[in-house]
């Protein structure tokens, strides 16, 4: 039998995470209309997420993440608040391509950058693979990908809205979590979601103005509960940075 | 739109050494290297090594372009028993798939679904961000395991080659033998071993000889030959035409009994089906409050991805509030959905006494539907404008020393003139004339009748003591008081009461939802009371209540061919090896009868069951009723599945007790472990095969599967690929068996085609879907191209017709035949309704003995403590005081019995710490982490603990799917090359372990309810110590 004791404590763990706070003025579009180069950006709805890992696996098999490694994948907790039947929330990850991103400005060989359409991609050309963006991402979106030694992350599927198709965790979200669009069309469905939601995104408290927001996220996880991973021991939910997601 | 592949734009030139500082020593080295230190990816620059875009979708035109390197073709997934229409996305040069997503035109995968006269072209841009709703309005999904299991094609532990074992069964050492040698050792039989000489299939197919000495009532001596399937994957009919038409053995069972059977035998005997189990599932996007009890909406379930994504939508779109009773807490539960998505702990196996509560409260507070009750007939619902009726009504005989007793009483009992036979369709049912009960019953009519009476009807014999099927239900409620009820389950009675307000408070808008959660002690009994529940708010057939799927379009009758039936077709006979039929019909009841004392009998048996594999297991050791000589696992694994039967395996291994054993499959699992031959069958997308959907789903639909890439099996000596239909066709050709070979299938004019390979059966098949009602269109050439059916257009034109061959190709362009979503509802109403009653009172239920005990059960939904098959308590044989705790097992979202194999998976999870409640934590001085034992009656096993709070009082809750010995887990050994097991493979541990014997059973076999003969996971008395 595997299940050693070393392999489980290794990876379990009370686990924090970033607080979440509504943020006010989300809907960014508003300001942009009129700006027809579309800025990408995900709204996720936990409300719909039921945790089936679609997004995480497509994600893997899109992209050829290595093994030790997501680009994405989704957080499963059994939060429990004072006086409160516990309740399961699973919370999808990934980077959230912000415009003001922590890991730019560290890249010594600038081989991070912002695109066109607002996604923070690393060249990899270019890459060292020093790590420092890793260490700098608040959201631990970033690992080196120890097949080809540079810093690997989610691109937003670039390669796929490149020939207008959908991110691969988008295209294959069973709950219908995962919403993508321009933020920059306020006609856009996620602009709609935006408009008709209170939505919040992690780690306010960096201003990285991410392109990633949630639906549900502050009622639950509201920086003064204790979440624990409840099915996923051996997640990488508490690896270090250098593993990614 | 602007030019987006302009993507460096801004970006300024790579950076100047000078700016670092001592710290970035290390990136000095590796750029002055002025080399990739890693391996380069495809795309040098920003996306790696992600792959090329199948097509591209110009956001102007909507025009698409594919991408010539890569094939888009719909076809099934099979990595669970839901079986999605999907569309796979292969890599044409190296005959790979590549990834998963769902068909949009399929229900299974996309709400709401596309028309089906959708274009291919269409349906691609259907489900891009340039598309329409920005491709999120159609988005057609795969769930993590879909996306998972195309990693089993590639699996380097398939089976490709036919195997022999070397040494005795189980000793993980093959041979491998060419496809000649397997149907030739299997047919002639032998010394094939080297054991003693072996009967093979030729011998065996004796339709003379009787299956047992002295009792005709089983059949021929082909009925030695025994089959074991899994799940109806598509290819069930072509089984079944070479078992039991063809071979002439009546023998066939599937999984459902150590599945979720208790369940459907429950809904069973609501829905008057016991063999066919129809089921109904809450109309999930206009149903408004929903109790899922054992049932995890979105955790796991069947269909797993349609129902997740309908009740995420109607909890954060749409009115659908629900709560989840479960022991554990899982993903159907969802905390940002506040309200609207609540849980309940629960003991386990104790939903009987939860629904029992609910009805009493209903009862003691007028909160059923009594107008839909009273209605005694169809007739009479119709013309009360009721969409089904019950027999709530219906007299019952309630005198327990009368012959007829718990049947329904009928205008023969009364002497009435009668049409037809006594006890047929067309002898009346009576009722309760309105005017009391000195008038005496009536024959039920078109109007309503009393719900409630009891009293004495004058029969042609004599009085006799009837009762109404409601009267009898409520008694059943009324016999326990709520706080008694309260105990026995583990909900407080406010909540219970709170629960049935809840329910009552919704019309016909509201359900009860269950399935495999049913498989404890009193499953049966307690999934009847649950579906009962929806009974007493007459919900079915209601739009926003219950729903009977829509079916099919059947491949196998249909205008064009005929595939069921065949000249010189045998007809299988005899009483089934799992004694799922009444005991009074064998000659051992007869002479124990004229003996003086006709019970018990020798072991159970089950005549209100379906095919049981949980008991064959007991028949293929104890030989009885009858031996087998032969046994077929076909893509199945009861020796993983059933709970407590590695008891039996150790007589499994002996050829003795059952002397030749064929495997059918892709993989060696524990079961195929065990036998003497593996056929390597094909894998996910290279396989045919028609399904429909088991419920779920208004509309008709059926999925068709194809080989959308070339299979790797190897191909036997006339150039076909070996698997289950090569085969099936070889050893019927070679023994000549009818219904094989050049004149095999009739057409609609009797003109007989071949059936020398599978597309001879499958690509037929799909001309009989297409053609069923107003025919499907031709598939157009781009259609074709598209979807890649030019892969198999050869064949469908050297196959068929010439004006069938698009047809067919429509079928396969499009992943199957989906009847449009506008079909789902006639206004308010379901388009597919359910017509027979349902029933309050079973009479099959209610008047049969227990061949063990000669004794009788209730014929309502009642609330009954886990019994043993001698009658006896579960209880009394395994005391709190000794086994204080319970163990049940839970489906995995990612996980199931076959999987593991993915290895994506254990990437995301690893392996099933067994979770424990806090309290049960505290008191033994259990921490997440530590290590513990659990005992049962039936087995120990050692973990790791997971403490939380979402875990019932007393209660441990394994995740199924982990602690394999097959699949690679161990070692393999073929031609003398081990492969060594993979301990990632083997990770966790299987709750079946655990699983006990009944060990009041003279013959041995495994602890299963003593109604539904299905095998009992949860609620496993145990013991827990920290190590």
């Amino acid at each position: 039998m595997d299940t050693t004791r070393r392999g489980f404590l290794g990876a379990i763990g009370q686990v924090t995470i970033g607080a979440a706070a509504s943020v006010a003025g989300a809907g960014q579009s508003a300001s942009a209309e009129g700006n027809d180069v579309p800025h990408w950006g995900m709204v996720v709805d936990l409300r719909k997420c039921i945790g089936c890992q679609a997004c995480t696996v497509a994600c893997i098999m899109e992209n050829a993440v290595p093994e030790d490694a997501f680009r994405t994948h989704v957080s499963v907790y059994e939060l429990v608040k004072d006086g409160q039947d516990p309740a399961m929330v699973m919370l999808p990850r990934l980077c959230n391509h912000c415009d003001d991103p922590p890991c730019l400005p560290v890249c010594p060989v600038e081989a991070t950058f912002k695109a066109e359409n607002g996604e923070v991609l690393v060249d990899a050309s270019k890459c060292v693979g020093c790590a420092y963006c890793v260490q700098a991402c608040p959201y631990d979106a970033r690992f080196i990908n120890h097949e080809t030694q540079v810093a690997d992350k989610c691109t937003f599927c670039f390669h796929r809205t490149q020939a207008g198709l959908l991110p691969a965790c988008v295209e294959t979200c069973v709950g219908g979590a995962r919403n993508f669009g321009d933020l920059n069309d306020p006609n856009s469905e996620v602009s709609k979601m935006l408009r008709d939601n209170e939505v919040s995104v992690l780690r306010p408290e960096m201003h990285t103005n991410p392109n990633v927001y949630y639906i549900g996220l502050d009622d639950v996880l509201d920086g003064r509960v204790a979440g624990e991973a409840a099915y996923h021991p051996e997640m990488a939910d508490t690896v270090s940075h250098t593993e990614g997601l | 739109m602007t030019n987006r592949r302009n993507i460096l734009k801004g970006v300024a030139a790579a950076g100047a050494l000078g700016t670092f500082g001592a710290g970035y020593a290390e990136t000095v080295q590796k750029l002055a290297r002025g080399k990739w230190s890693g391996e380069k990816p495809r795309d040098a620059h920003v996306v790696g090594n992600s792959i090329p875009p199948e097509f591209s979708v110009d956001p102007e035109t909507g025009d698409v372009t594919l991408n010539p390197n890569q094939a888009m073709s719909y076809t099934m997934c099979i990595g669970c028993t839901t079986m999605c229409g999907v569309r796979v996305r292969v890599d044409k040069a190296k005959n790979k798939v590549l990834r998963v997503a769902g068909n949009p035109y399929s229900p299974m995968s996309t709400d709401p679904f596309i028309p089906y006269e959708s274009s291919v072209a269409e349906s691609f841009a259907a489900m891009a961000q340039a598309g329409p709703g920005q491709g999120l309005t159609r988005r057609s999904t795969a769930c993590g395991r879909g996306n998972a299991v195309l990693e089993q094609v590639d699996n380097p532990r398939r089976v490709l080659k036919p195997l022999k074992r070397v040494g005795p069964r189980g000793s993980g050492q093959w041979q491998t033998i060419s496809f000649e040698q397997l149907v030739e050792e299997v047919t002639e039989g032998g010394d094939l071993f080297g054991e003693g000489r072996v009967a093979g299939l030729r011998e065996i197919r004796d339709l003379e000889a009787p299956a047992l000495e002295g009792a005709p009532e089983f059949g021929s001596r082909a009925n030695h030959l025994v089959w074991m399937n899994c799940v109806d994957d598509g290819r069930d009919n072509f089984v079944l035409r070479w078992l039991k038409q063809s071979y002439g053995s009546n023998n066939f069972t599937r999984h459902g009994s150590y599945c979720g059977g208790a369940y459907r035998s429950g809904s069973g005997a609501m829905f008057g089906d016991f063999k066919a189990m129809p089921h109904a599932k809450p109309d999930f996007s206009n149903v408004e409050f929903v109790i899922f009890a054992g049932t995890a909406p979105g955790n796991a379930g069947n269909p797993f991805k349609r129902i997740g994504t309908l009740v995420a939508k109607a909890r954060a779109d749409g009115n659908l509030s629900y709560v989840v009773v479960d022991p554990i807490l899982n993903n159907a539960q969802n905390g940002p959905s506040g309200e609207r998505a609540r849980w309940l702990a629960i003991k386990p196996g104790t939903d009987g006494a939860m629904a029992m509560a609910m009805i009493r409260w209903m009862f003691e507070n007028d909160r059923y539907d009594a107008k839909y009750l009273a209605q005694p007939s169809k007739a009479a619902a119709e013309a009360a404008g009721e969409m089904s009726w019950s027999n709530a009504t219906h007299l019952v005989i309630v005198d327990a020393d009368h012959p007829r007793f718990g049947h329904c009483l009928r205008g023969s009992d009364m002497g009435l003139a009668i049409e037809g036979e006594a006890y047929s369709e067309t002898d009346p049912f009576m009722i309760s004339s309105d005017t009391g009960p000195v008038t005496g019953p009536v024959p039920a009519g078109t109007s309503a009748a009393p719900l409630f009476h009891e009293g004495l009807a004058e029969t042609q014999n004599g009085p006799v003591a009837v009762k109404t099927a409601l009267t009898l239900l409520r008694e059943e409620a009324m016999s326990q008081d709520m706080e008694s009820y309260s105990k026995d389950c583990g909900i407080p009675v406010d909540k219970l009461t709170n629960l049935a307000r809840e329910f009552t408070s919704h019309g016909r808008k509201a359900a009860v939802s269950s399935h495999g959660g049913m498989m404890n002690g009193s499953g049966f009994y307690n999934a009847y009371a649950l579906m009962m529940l929806n009974t007493l708010i007459g919900n079915l057939n209601w739009k926003g209540g219950t729903m009977i799927a829509g079916g099919g379009f059947p491949e196998n009758k249909g205008p064009a061919y005929d595939l069921a039936s065949f000249p010189g077709a045998v007809k299988a006979k005899g009483l089934p090896f799992g004694r799922n039929v009444p005991y009074e019909k064998t000659s051992e009841f007869k002479a124990k009868k004229a003996a003086g004392a006709a019970y018990p009998a020798d072991a159970p048996w089950y005549p209100n069951a379906p095919g049981l594999a949980t008991e064959w297991m007991s028949s293929l050791v104890t030989g009885y009723p009858y031996k087998a000589e032969a046994l077929i696992f076909r893509n199945t694994n009861p020796i993983y599945g059933v709970p407590g039967v590695a008891h039996l395996v150790e007589e499994m291994k002996d050829p003795a007790v059952v002397p030749l054993i064929i495997s059918i499959d892709p993989f060696i699992n524990e079961s195929t472990a065990i036998s003497d031959y593996i056929v390597p069958d094909s894998v996910m997308y290279e396989t045919w095969g028609f399904t429909k959907p088991w419920g779920g789903v208004a509309t008709k639909a059926t999925c068709a599967r194809w080989p959308v890439i070339e299979p790797k099996m190897d191909p036997n000596a006339e150039g076909e690929r070996v698997g289950m239909e090569t085969f099936l066709i070889a050893v019927a050709k070679r023994m000549g068996l009818p219904g094989f070979g050049d004149n095999a299938i009739p057409d609609a004019e009797g003109t007989l085609h071949p059936l020398n390979r599978a597309e001879d059966w499958y690509l037929r098949g799909a001309v009989n879907v297409a053609m069923i009602g107003a025919p499907v269109s031709d598939a157009t050439d781009e259609d074709i191209e598209l979807s890649n059916v030019a892969r198999i257009a050869d064949d469908l034109k050297a196959t068929l017709k010439p004006e069938e061959w698009r047809k067919a190709a429509t079928i396969f362009a499009k992943g199957g035949r989906y009847e449009n979503i506008t079909r789902s509802y006639q206004g308010d109403k379901a388009t597919y309704a359910f017509n027979p009653p349902m029933l309050v009172w079973n009479e099959g239920l209610g008047s049969f003995r227990r061949a063990t005990t000669g004794t009788r059960l209730p014929g309502t939904p009642a609330w009954r403590a886990p019994e043993f098959s001698d009658g006896s308590n579960v209880s009394d044989h395994y005391p709190r005081e000794d086994w204080p705790i319970q163990v049940i097992s839970f489906k995995s979202p990612l996980q199931n019995s076959y999987s593991v194999g993915a290895k994506s998976l254990l990437r995301i999870v690893a392996s099933n710490p067994v979770n424990i409640g806090r309290d049960l934590a505290a008191a033994h001085g259990i921490q997440t982490g530590d290590m513990i034992r659990l005992t049962t009656p039936g087995g120990t096993l050692e973990s790791v603990a997971v403490v939380r709070a979402g875990v019932a009082p007393d209660t441990v809750a394994i995740e199924h799917g982990f602690g394999h010995r097959g699949f690679g887990a161990e070692d393999i050994t073929i031609d003398g090359e081990t492969m060594p097991g993979d301990p990632r493979l083997a990770a966790g541990v299987l709750l079946n372990d655990l699983g006990m014997l009944d060990p009041t059973r003279a013959k041995a076999g495994v602890w299963v309810d003593p109604v539904s003969g299905t095998a009992v996971r949860h609620g496993l008395p145990a013991r827990i110590e920290r190590i």
